[in-house]
């Protein structure tokens, strides 16, 4: 199986951290069901171009998370993610998307009222999108 | 984020050798079990030698091999290469006159562990065919055939030495993927060499970096490509001097406007710095392999080996 996993190696974020964030939300939102059998770490590694030693950090981290369980010699799956546990992990993407975003427009020296602009607007947007100004 | 934990497979140990037109050395470096270490660095700087010593084909004239937890040159290791596949830089002379039909019967005849229809399926999937002479095959040809021989005992530890070199962009491909399988049975372990860029990249978990004789530095290779980037940085008035602090600093180069072009091996520290000094990030890139060589052999004086790593492949 190909995870659909993308890497910005230009980005200063560790490739660790971004191959976590994106495999943490493949699993909260649903996308890769419980029981689902993920590749081995050598693979991983190949697709996304590091080493093994980055995914073996972060298959073991989202075990200790909950979401995924080794079976000895058979490999790692997709653990039951609970309700309370999707709630959690849930927002945790989107708090994790929104500090981007703020620390974008802070590097292109936004002010607070500059953002929060353009924060309502993304929301109406996305939310309302047939709607009409008022 | 060295939370990685491995066995040694090959370990030098305060290992050097000493001719007329070449020193190696004092070294010691570890290799470790279950992963894929490539060896990278000019010609001349003492890959090969390391991998003959680990075969006991050459003899360091001070210092201590181990391979797979035996002494190197203790007493008979007959039962030690049982468990080693070798692809050595040029292929051996004296094996031209063989089929590569004939040095399979030989690989057969002396491995306990060579599997025949392993070996057949890997000629399969490299596309070669072992009837002719190996000393009549296409550089390519041959180099396909050595591979299959070499991991048709399915080896623990598997020592490639330029493994590439002479494939063409699809045979590469097919190896790599080979060279990954192998490797996804678990307690494999891997050192080679290559001059090729995106080699490494795709395979190696550890990066050693060696220049004429002498080990640069062994990097696990996330790390390392998290930790090498070039900076342009901006500020007031500045020149070359307010950056030479800047940490892991490599190089400053003018780019206009009070714009400066820095390369630095520690990025994070780096972009912490620039932040304390008041000076703004315009832009920033990752470095590829063969500037990182280039900057770490500027670092030590080497400044035509580093004019040479710029010319490592892509």
């Amino acid at each position: 199986m190909r995870l659909p996993i993308q890497i910005n190696e230009q980005s200063a974020e560790p490739l660790y951290h971004q191959i976590k964030v994106q495999l943490r939300a493949l699993i909260v939102s649903g996308q890769l069901e419980e029981d689902t059998l993920l590749p081995s770490i050598r693979e991983l590694a190949q697709t996304v171009k590091c080493s093994v030693i980055t995914v073996k950090r972060v298959y073991s981290d989202l075990e200790t998370e909950g979401l995924l369980r080794t079976r000895q010699g058979t490999g790692t799956y997709v653990a039951k993610v609970g309700e309370q546990e999707r709630d959690k992990h849930r927002l945790s993407v989107v708090i994790e998307a929104l500090d981007q975003a703020v620390a974008a427009g802070k590097r292109v020296q936004c002010s607070e009222e500059e953002l929060e602009g353009l924060f309502r607007e993304a929301v109406r947007k996305h939310y309302d999108p047939g709607g009409e100004q008022s | 984020m060295s939370d990685w934990k491995a066995e040694t497979a090959i370990s030098f140990e305060n290992v050097s050798v000493r001719k007329s037109d070449f020193v190696l050395g004092p070294t010691t470096l570890d290799i470790p079990s279950g992963y894929i270490t490539a060896i990278v660095g000019p010609n001349g700087s003492g890959k090969s030698t390391l991998f003959r010593m680990a075969l006991d084909l050459a003899k360091p004239d001070h210092g201590k091999v181990t391979v797979l937890g035996q002494e190197i040159g203790s007493g008979d290791d007959d039962a030690l290469k049982q468990h080693i596949g070798y692809v050595p830089e040029e292929p051996y002379a004296h094996e031209s006159r063989l089929k590569g039909s004939d040095k399979a019967k030989i690989n057969g005849f002396w491995y306990k562990g060579w599997d025949l229809f392993r070996y057949q399926e890997l000629l399969r999937i490299l596309q070669v065919n072992d009837h002719q002479l190996l000393g009549d095959m296409s550089k390519g040809m041959r180099r396909k055939t050595e591979l299959a021989l070499a991991l048709a005992h399915n080896p623990e530890l598997l020592l490639l030495d330029e493994p590439s070199s002479g494939l063409d962009p699809l045979a590469w491909k097919i190896m790599i993927d080979l060279l990954h399988r192998h490797m996804d049975q678990g307690d494999r372990t891997i050192l080679m060499t290559s001059h090729i860029v995106d080699e490494v990249k795709r395979l190696a978990d550890f990066i050693v970096f060696m220049a004429q004789g002498k080990v640069l530095g062994f990097y696990e290779k996330d790390e390392l490509f998290c930790s090498w980037f070039t900076y342009y940085v901006s500020g007031e008035g500045i020149d070359a001097r307010d950056l030479a602090d800047m940490p892991g600093q490599t190089g400053i180069e003018f780019a206009g406007m009070h714009t400066f072009r820095v390369t630095t091996g520690k990025a994070q520290d780096a972009e912490a710095w620039c932040t304390d000094a008041g000076l703004t990030v315009v832009s920033k890139s990752a470095m590829e392999l063969d500037e990182i060589m280039a900057a770490l052999l500027h670092g030590i004086g080497l400044e035509t080996k580093a004019n040479e790593a710029r010319g490592l492949r892509r």
